[in-house]
């Protein structure tokens, strides 16, 4: 695929658009990519790396995904320019099951790095807005500079159909700063969003993820109601190599997008 | 009627499969080791031994093999697939355990994305399989619900004869027959009697061990760091084991062309599941070797209905530090459900 936009996020954090060469692997993207799924995306001679499909079902003439350079194949993504060809195998995994939220208020709580998947989502639904309720939007990260996709925070701000709450952790703000400081828990109780009719898509670090479950809870949702979506290692993508299973669970076939009940039924030591 | 194959006509069906454009294959000791390996006379077989140091699947999965060269231009990518040679093969004198470990893994590497490399390879190999008269130790294959003479996995099983000259033949395939068929003359009409199967003890209650491993408050359960204690994560028990699957891919290469392999890789190893950011959800040891009986007592046989072991015994026989599937099960098997 040809790497046809690229856009610094945040320190290290980069966002690639890359379009498909052949008209008929776009076709088939086309049929098979829903929000939710992942691929792996590569460059020959340093290997693959496993992310989401940031762009949303939506949006499927394209692909964008965003990752941290962080290893050898990630820093040759990094280096890779506009109009440079990388490799990508998918889109593999399960979606998240848009349809059925329909009609129901919204609620995305997302940390750091982990907005991209979420984000996936938050556009699938902002693309049909009419079809949902309210949507609230709680993202943070550890600093100011450590918040991806600030434009389209930006526009989402603006908008009068989206709830946005902004925080970053105690010491990562700045002295412009005119949103929340605090952890994403702790903003997500005082936004107090009601589980009356409402879904929430919950994404970010482990530690994050355990204390934002326990909120809420205590905010009274249902762990049915509440998904998530598991990012562990990978090689294949296809249910043979035999490394990203939680439990019995698979994440590359049988996720990644999971409830919260299903999760909470995994055994907690494997997460 | 039951055929016989002497074994002084052995040496003739290998020149006759040899001429026929098979390779032949068959338990084979060097200086250091044994292992399935191709002769072009029935003399380098060795079928004294209870079973080869290297398992069967590393003909079916190599350790490493390439899956696709590439080459990169100026805005482009070409790429071409490696596939196995296609080559026809006989196995003569695979054993039971290492046959099963074959057809264990067979729907593993068919579901969902069907692996080529794999059943290239199983459907151009004739498996010879001769039952076992003789075990070790750490034989199990009956506390595994198979035996010294199983047929699962195999084109043509063989019993070695009393006398100790030869074998009877039982053709289970139609690519067994058509194999017995190209030397059909080589064979002899009627039936000596066959030695007997050897003697396999059972070493522990699979059912006990997977009603255990199946209760939810185990996973956590100290018992996993005791039995562990000893691993040094070496993974000698999954590359010599005949059922082991999981895989790495690596590029070896360069900017401008080089070639995508796919090699062992091992549950055993602390990067196999290690995430970027440092995260490990297998960061001990003890979580491993937890993951490894986990997958082969639980997990596999919830997905394809068989446990991913053939119980070759393999993994307790030649582990460093003298722990292994066997020793495991066998603990577990005395803890209260």
């Amino acid at each position: 695929m040809k790497i046809v936009a690229r856009h610094d996020e945040a320190p290290g954090v980069k966002t690639m658009r890359v379009e498909f060469q052949n008209p008929t692997d776009l076709e088939l993207f086309k049929q098979r990519y829903r929000t939710g799924m992942f691929g792996l995306y590569g460059v020959y001679g340093e290997g693959e790396s496993t992310f989401c499909v940031a762009s949303p079902e939506t949006r499927n003439e394209y692909i964008e995904f965003t990752f941290r350079q962080s290893g050898r194949v990630t820093s040759a993504l990094a280096n890779a320019d506009i109009g440079d060809v990388i490799t990508f195998r998918g889109p593999y995994g399960n979606r998240f099951p848009i349809e059925q939220f329909y009609g129901k208020n919204l609620i995305f709580v997302s940390g750091g790095i982990a907005l991209p998947p979420t984000r996936s989502v938050i556009w699938s639904c902002l693309d049909q807005r009419e079809k949902f309720g309210k949507i609230t939007i709680v993202y943070g990260a550890r600093t100011v500079a450590d918040l991806v996709y600030k434009h389209e925070l930006d526009e989402w701000g603006k908008r009068d159909d989206i709830d946005l709450v902004l925080t970053v952790d105690p010491g990562g703000e700045t002295p412009d700063w005119k949103h929340r400081v605090g952890f994403v828990p702790t903003v997500l109780e005082q936004a107090a969003p009601s589980p009356e009719n409402c879904i929430a898509v919950i994404c970010g670090p482990p530690i994050m993820i355990k204390f934002t479950l326990i909120s809420l809870k205590k905010l009274g949702f249902d762990e049915s109601n509440v998904y998530t979506t598991l990012e562990n290692r990978m090689k294949c993508g296809v249910g043979k190599c035999g490394r990203c299973n939680v439990g019995s669970i698979y994440v590359c076939k049988e996720g990644p997008v999971f409830t919260a009940a299903e999760v909470s039924r995994m055994p907690q030591a494997d997460l | 009627m039951t055929r016989i194959l002497q074994s002084d006509k052995l040496d003739n069906c290998v020149a006759r499969w040899r001429e026929a454009g098979l390779t032949v294959i068959g338990p084979v000791k060097n200086e250091s080791s044994s292992s399935y390996a191709a002769v072009e006379k029935a003399a380098e077989f060795d079928f004294s031994l209870i079973m080869p140091d290297r398992s069967i699947k590393e003909l079916f999965f190599p350790q490493t093999e390439p899956m696709l060269h590439y080459t990169i231009k100026k805005q482009r990518i070409d790429t071409s697939d490696f596939t196995p040679p296609p080559e026809k093969r006989i196995i003569f004198g695979a054993r039971p355990c290492d046959a099963s470990g074959l057809a264990i893994d067979d729907p593993l590497f068919g579901w969902d994305y069907k692996d080529n490399f794999w059943f290239q390879r199983r459907d151009t190999t004739v498996i010879v399989t001769i039952a076992c008269t003789k075990a070790d130790d750490f034989c199990m294959c009956t506390s595994l619900k198979l035996a010294p003479d199983s047929t699962k996995g195999s084109d043509v099983l063989l019993r070695p004869l009393q006398n100790n000259k030869g074998w009877q033949v039982e053709e289970l395939t139609d690519r067994g027959r058509d194999a017995f068929n190209e030397i059909a003359d080589l064979l002899q009409d009627g039936s000596g009697p066959a030695a007997p199967t050897a003697v396999v003890a059972e070493k522990f209650n699979l059912d006990a061990c997977v009603a255990w491993l199946q209760n939810p408050e185990n996973f956590e359960s100290t018992f996993w760091r005791e039995i562990s204690m000893r691993c040094i994560g070496c993974a000698s028990c999954t590359f010599l084991c005949p059922t082991c699957h999981c895989f790495d891919f690596q590029d070896e290469g360069d900017t401008y062309s080089g070639i995508r392999r796919k090699n062992w890789d091992s549950c055993s190893f602390a990067l196999f599941t290690m995430h970027t950011s440092g995260h490990n959800p297998r960061a001990t040891q003890s979580a491993r070797w937890r993951q490894r009986i986990m997958h082969k007592f639980n997990y596999f046989p919830g997905k394809f209905n068989v446990n991913s072991c053939s119980g070759c015994g393999r993994c307790s026989r030649q582990c460093p530090v003298d722990m292994g599937i066997t020793e495991t099960l066998q603990a577990i098997s005395t803890l209260p459900s």
